[in-house]
Parts: C-alpha cells; sequence; structure tokens
C-alpha cells in the first residue's frame, strides 16, 4: 500500500484508538461531575418535620453526608436503611442530611413514620438545590468534608461498604 | 350590583366626561400591577457566589418568555437523550427551565444563567459548546475536514490519468486485449466469442 495512504490512515487511527482504550477503563454508569474537589454550593432549606431552616453552613466542622433522595424512587427506599444504619452508627462524628427532590411533605412524613428517621431531610420543592449540585436523579449522594469541599459523589444505591467509603473520603479532604 | 358598577353605568348613560374620567381612574387603579417575578420564589442557593451579582436589566412578561425560551434551548435536559431542557418533559427539565426564568427574572444575563448550570453539570450541559479550549475542535474539524478532503479529492482527479486515452479502441488496443480476453472468459465462461484481432494474451495462460 501507498506510505503515504498508510501514515495518512495510522494518524486517523491512533487517536480513536487511544480514545477507545481510555473508554474501556471507565465504568459506563459513573456519571462526570465537575462538583467534587469544588466547595459544596451554600443552601437553606426547610426540614421535613419542623418547618425550620437548615443551612449547610450551620454544618461546618463535620463531615456531611447530603443524600438526594425521594419516596417514589424505589432504590431510595433500600438505600434508606443503609443510611439510617450509618447516621445511627457514626453517630456526632458525621452529619446526615436528606434533600428531598420533586416530592411532597405528606408523602415524606409518612414515608418516615412507616420507615423511621435518623436525622433531618430537607424539602427541596422547586429542585434549585439539586441543580446546584448538579443532580442528574435520584438517589446521589454527597461526601462533604468538614471544610465545606466536596470529597466524592456516589450515583445510585449506597452500599455500607460505599457510606463508609465516602465518609473516608471525607475526612481526609483538605481544604481547596 | 356594586356600587362602582352602578356608577359606572351612570356615567355611561350620562355621558358626562368628568364622570367617564373618574370611571377610567377607577379601573385603572382597580387593574392588578404586572408582577416582575412570575412565580413567588425564595431563593435557597447562593447563586451570586458562583457567577456574580445580576449583570442585566431585571426581565419579565413576553420579554421574559422569550429570553427563556432561548437560554433553555441552549442546555441539554440531563436525564433525556438529545433533548434541550426547553424541549423536555421531564421533571428535572421543568425545573431547569423554571430556573432559568426565574434567574433571568432577577436579571442574570444569559451568559451568566449558562455558565451556572455549567458550573454544577459541566460542559455537557451545553448543547452549544464553546469555541474555546477543547471546545475549538468541535468548531475547526469539521472545516478542516472538509477543505482537506476537497484538497486531496481535486488533487487525485488532476492527477489521475484517465484509464482509457482518448480515441483509443479497446478492441484493437495491445495492450489491454489481455484483459478483455480474461474477462469475456469470465463472464461467458466459455472462449472468447468474438475474434480479437489483438495478439494472444499472455494472461491466458494461469
Amino acid at each position: 500500500m501507498n506510505p503515504r495512504v498508510l501514515t495518512i490512515a495510522a494518524a486517523v487511527a491512533a487517536p480513536l484508538l487511544v480514545v477507545l482504550t481510555v473508554s474501556l477503563g471507565r465504568n459506563p454508569h459513573e456519571i462526570q461531575t465537575p462538583m467534587v474537589g469544588r466547595s459544596a454550593p451554600a443552601f437553606s432549606l426547610p426540614d421535613v418535620d419542623t418547618g425550620e431552616e437548615l443551612t449547610l453552613a450551620s454544618l461546618r466542622g463535620r463531615p456531611v453526608v447530603v443524600n438526594f433522595w425521594a419516596t417514589w424512587c424505589f432504590p431510595c427506599l433500600e438505600e434508606h436503611k443503609t443510611l439510617v444504619a450509618g447516621a445511627r452508627a457514626l453517630g456526632d462524628e458525621v452529619q446526615f442530611v436528606g434533600v428531598v427532590y420533586d416530592d411532597t411533605q405528606r408523602a415524606v412524613r409518612d414515608f418516615f413514620s412507616e420507615r423511621g428517621q435518623a436525622y433531618p431531610s430537607l424539602l427541596d420543592e422547586d429542585g434549585q438545590v439539586a441543580i446546584a449540585y448538579g443532580v442528574y436523579g435520584v438517589p446521589e449522594t454527597f461526601f462533604v468534608s468538614p471544610e465545606g469541599v466536596i470529597a466524592a459523589k456516589y450515583t445510585g444505591m449506597l452500599t455500607p461498604e460505599r457510606l463508609i467509603d465516602g465518609v473516608r473520603q471525607a475526612v481526609g479532604r483538605n481544604a481547596p | 350590583m356594586s356600587p362602582v358598577r352602578s356608577r359606572a353605568v351612570l356615567c355611561l348613560r350620562a355621558r358626562s366626561a368628568t364622570c367617564i374620567a373618574w370611571l377610567t381612574l377607577t379601573v385603572l387603579l382597580a387593574a392588578p400591577a404586572t408582577p416582575v417575578v412570575a412565580q413567588v420564589r425564595v431563593a435557597r442557593v447562593d447563586i451570586e457566589s458562583v457567577v456574580g451579582p445580576p449583570a442585566g436589566a431585571r426581565l419579565a412578561g413576553d420579554a421574559l418568555s422569550v429570553r427563556t425560551k432561548a437560554v433553555a434551548s441552549l442546555l441539554r435536559c440531563p436525564v433525556c437523550q438529545g433533548l434541550s431542557v426547553w424541549d423536555s418533559p421531564a421533571a428535572m427539565a421543568v425545573n431547569m427551565k423554571n430556573e432559568v426564568q426565574a434567574l433571568l427574572a432577577e436579571g442574570y444575563t444569559d451568559r451568566q444563567v449558562l455558565d451556572y448550570f455549567e458550573h454544577s453539570y459541566g460542559e455537557f450541559v451545553r448543547l452549544v459548546p464553546r469555541a474555546t479550549g477543547i471546545g475549538v475542535l468541535v468548531w475547526s474539524l469539521p472545516v478542516v475536514m472538509l477543505v482537506g478532503g476537497v484538497l486531496i479529492v481535486s488533487r487525485m482527479l488532476v492527477r489521475r490519468p484517465s484509464v482509457v486515452p482518448a480515441g483509443a479502441d479497446v478492441t484493437t488496443d495491445p495492450a489491454l486485449a489481455t484483459y478483455l480476453t480474461a474477462v469475456r472468459e469470465l463472464a461467458y465462461g466459455q472462449e472468447d466469442p468474438v475474434p480479437s484481432s489483438a495478439p494472444p494474451p499472455a494472461a491466458r495462460q494461469r
């Protein structure tokens, strides 16, 4: 074959090969986010139970697990057990916060009366906070360091292993 | 009948200029003021910390609707396949559309709104990528490839000699006789039915 044709073919194929090779090592279910490593967006939302406003800033100094969820989301039902167990096991060392996405106060209260509650859940009625965090859907969980930096994000149902790993990363994360 | 309404009827019957002026003033004062923001919205997130204070004029009414459609059409619905936030009926897209409207109503510019969404979702959220950084490739590569392709094809057309020289007869050209005979043999499955004036081809000796 003509060496020039071969050179052009190699020049076109080489970058494609590199892209494909890199992509093979990625998890296709993992959604990339630019938020990890950045300061967690400050927010103020009403507590589903008390109606009192809770701010992220008031939780500074401890690692915070911010879990976006909804009562209509099936994986969130399973995940709830893990989060409640985690909140009880870790006690005051880690603060858990639920952010209820696209749901109603009544549905959330019914959910808690049936399944129990171990930490505050906040109502994000128009999705402002979800948008600020770049949430695609529920469940999604952000692990925020004591300094207020997003150390890790997990998309999908949390398992105990993933929860502890996320908290570990939040504790070990330094200020930006 | 309400006192205002009965007074209005009397005014119209009397056709008094003073009375009609009073009636007009009453109606104007009673008309509800046009809301600046379409919906009452409590800001839950500190958007200024991301894109700075609003740099444009507050929008309302038709102007707000037009700008909302324009900006929401430039944002990708994160949970859809190739749909803009404006076109998608998904709950996430509806929330994003409402957020675009609220930000424009507060006086944020188109660029600030797009930057805000890009901050959270990455450049993926832009349906029209930026023409900076690696995004330059998206805009320039098709043009480069097109120009390159045209150049390659035009050079090939200029350099490539004609397969059959003008005026040549394939049945009498000795250089083509070999191939002609071979094709005839393969096509008809027999010895060349058409006698050729060309010398016997060497290719037939397989």
